[in-house]
């Protein structure tokens, strides 16, 4: 897998892991919010419950008082003093509840200040029924005519609900649309996540189908680069094969040649009578071994030196020698026989001869002479 | 399996190179300087073809051939030498235990030719 893939792999993976932990947080904290709203929920609805349960003692209270005010019973007087006990208590326990909430604790100041007047008002007249104080008792019922001040403190603890039920509402709804979002963040996370896995998943597909053409890339090379060795070395041995065989036909032909020479110098070293041969401007090419046995010179000293160094023809006697009868003989091609002459030895020795000369012909061309020479008796 | 060819010549360097050129050909190469050696060659296996020369150290090459062909009627024989024949006189002359005459200056693949040639005439 190549360096650029891997980094893309991996910076795939980071930013799944980066949006793993980003829905994480968001749910943690998703959880906090749910919980601080459930005991937001719960409080208001104890502040509800308290005011409620407020409301239910003054209104126990005043039907105690009435029925107080009826018979005059002292046990009425009890109900009426453990209303007024569940009042306080409840209006405590709501201001408690309130205490962080200025606007609240206010409308329960109130509300405090009406049940104190309420309590007031009561007391009066038990103290009037209990003194059996009719004018007062009138005076004092007249001047709550219709139960003014008890519905004063329904109005109000009305309110107060009213109030605590719209925050509950409100908060319902600011709830749901967390939820909402908290959804939406985690859902559309995973949908990321997939996408970002699946591109991840293109991404190494892609790289194992890169790999696998550069693999089928590669063996088609080799093939081809081992289809051209088979070949080149096929060349180059055909090649070898020819060069060993031309070397070997040389050698064959050497061979061949030096075996005919050695065989012509058999045939002229057999005969008896001195033989030269000699190049068309009379130098010695050749000799037989009864020239290197008479004259005493080896073959070495004689080639390539003129005929003249050790033979001389003696011209007939009173007969002016204007040209050489050899060159002459040579040049019109023709041959001599019987030539007196003069073999010279190289121990300065001279010895009579009878020479002969026979022109060497190539074709139509003369291209040297055969020289034979028969020693005369002395 | 390759053919067999004894080559009988008293030059070495010959034996040698034609006994080289031939083995690279694919064939097998046995050779013989002399007539004993020849019977030598022959006792270890029974040669394809026989490449004699003319000239041997302990015998006439032609004399050998004969001896040779008694044993071997139907082994193709060429005579290789360096003494000249006319060849009308060859034919004539050589015949009756010589299939082939050639002369040492003959190029090696003439040679080799001729050897194909008469191992393909002798194949059923």
């Amino acid at each position: 897998m190549n360096d650029l893939t891997i980094r893309r792999i991996l910076a795939v993976f980071l930013v799944v892991a980066a949006v793993l932990i980003g829905v994480a947080i968001a749910a943690i904290r998703n959880i906090e919010r749910s919980a601080s709203s459930s005991d937001w929920v719960n409080h208001t609805h104890a502040v509800i419950s308290e005011t409620e349960a407020f409301f239910g003692a003054v209104q126990a209270g005043d039907a105690a008082l009435r029925t107080y005010l009826v018979t005059g019973d002292p046990r009425d007087q009890a109900a009426i003093r453990d209303a007024a006990a569940q009042v306080d208590e409840h209006l405590e326990v709501a201001k408690a509840l309130v205490r962080q909430d200025p606007e609240t604790s206010q409308q329960f100041v109130l509300l405090e200040t009406l049940a104190r007047q309420r309590a007031e008002y009561n007391r009066e007249l038990m103290a009037a029924r209990s003194a059996n104080d009719s004018a007062a008792l009138r005076t004092l019922l007249a001047s709550d005519a219709g139960g003014g001040g008890i519905r004063e403190i329904q109005r109000k603890t009305e309110q107060l609900k009213a109030a605590a039920m719209a925050r509950l509402s409100v908060q319902d709804t600011a709830n749901y649309l967390q939820a909402q979002r908290t959804r939406w963040t985690v859902w559309g996370g995973v949908a990321l996540n997939v996408l970002l896995l699946a591109g991840a998943i293109w991404l190494i597909r892609d790289d194992l189908n890169a790999r696998k053409a550069l693999a089928a890339s590669l063996r088609e090379a080799n093939l081809q680069l081992e289809t051209r060795v088979q070949e080149r070395t096929a060349e180059l041995t055909a090649a070898n094969a020819r060069l060993s065989n031309e070397n070997l036909e040389r050698q064959w032909a050497n061979q061949a040649l030096e075996h005919q020479v050695r065989y012509n110098q058999l045939i002229l070293d057999s005969i008896n009578d001195l033989v030269l041969v000699l190049t068309k401007t009379q130098k010695i090419s050749r000799v037989n071994a009864a020239v290197i046995h008479l004259t005493g010179f080896p073959s070495t000293d004689l080639i390539n030196q003129p005929l003249a160094r050790i033979v001389h023809v003696i011209p007939p006697a009173g007969a002016p020698v204007l040209h050489d009868p050899l060159t002459l003989a040579l040049d019109e091609g023709r041959d001599l026989r019987d030539l007196p002459a003069i073999l010279e030895d190289k121990a300065g020795g001279r010895t009579r001869v009878r020479l002969t000369l026979f022109p060497l012909r190539d074709g139509i061309k003369v291209v040297g002479g055969i020289v034979t020479l028969q020693p005369q008796p002395a | 399996m390759a053919q067999k060819i004894l080559i009988i010549d008293d030059e070495q360097p010959i034996r040698e190179l034609l006994a080289q050129y031939l083995t690279a050909c694919g064939y097998a190469v046995a050779s013989a300087g002399t007539e004993i050696e020849t019977l030598a060659r022959v006792d270890e296996g029974s040669p394809d073809l026989v490449i004699s020369d003319l000239q041997l150290e302990d015998t006439d090459g032609l004399e050998m051939i004969a001896r040779l062909k008694e044993r071997l009627p139907d082994v193709p024989v060429i005579l290789l030498t360096g003494v000249l024949f006319d060849p009308e006189v060859a034919r004539d002359v050589l015949h009756k235990h010589v299939a082939c005459y050639l002369e040492k200056t003959s190029p090696l693949s003439r040679i080799l030719e001729t050897i194909r040639q008469l191992l393909e005439r002798r194949q059923p």
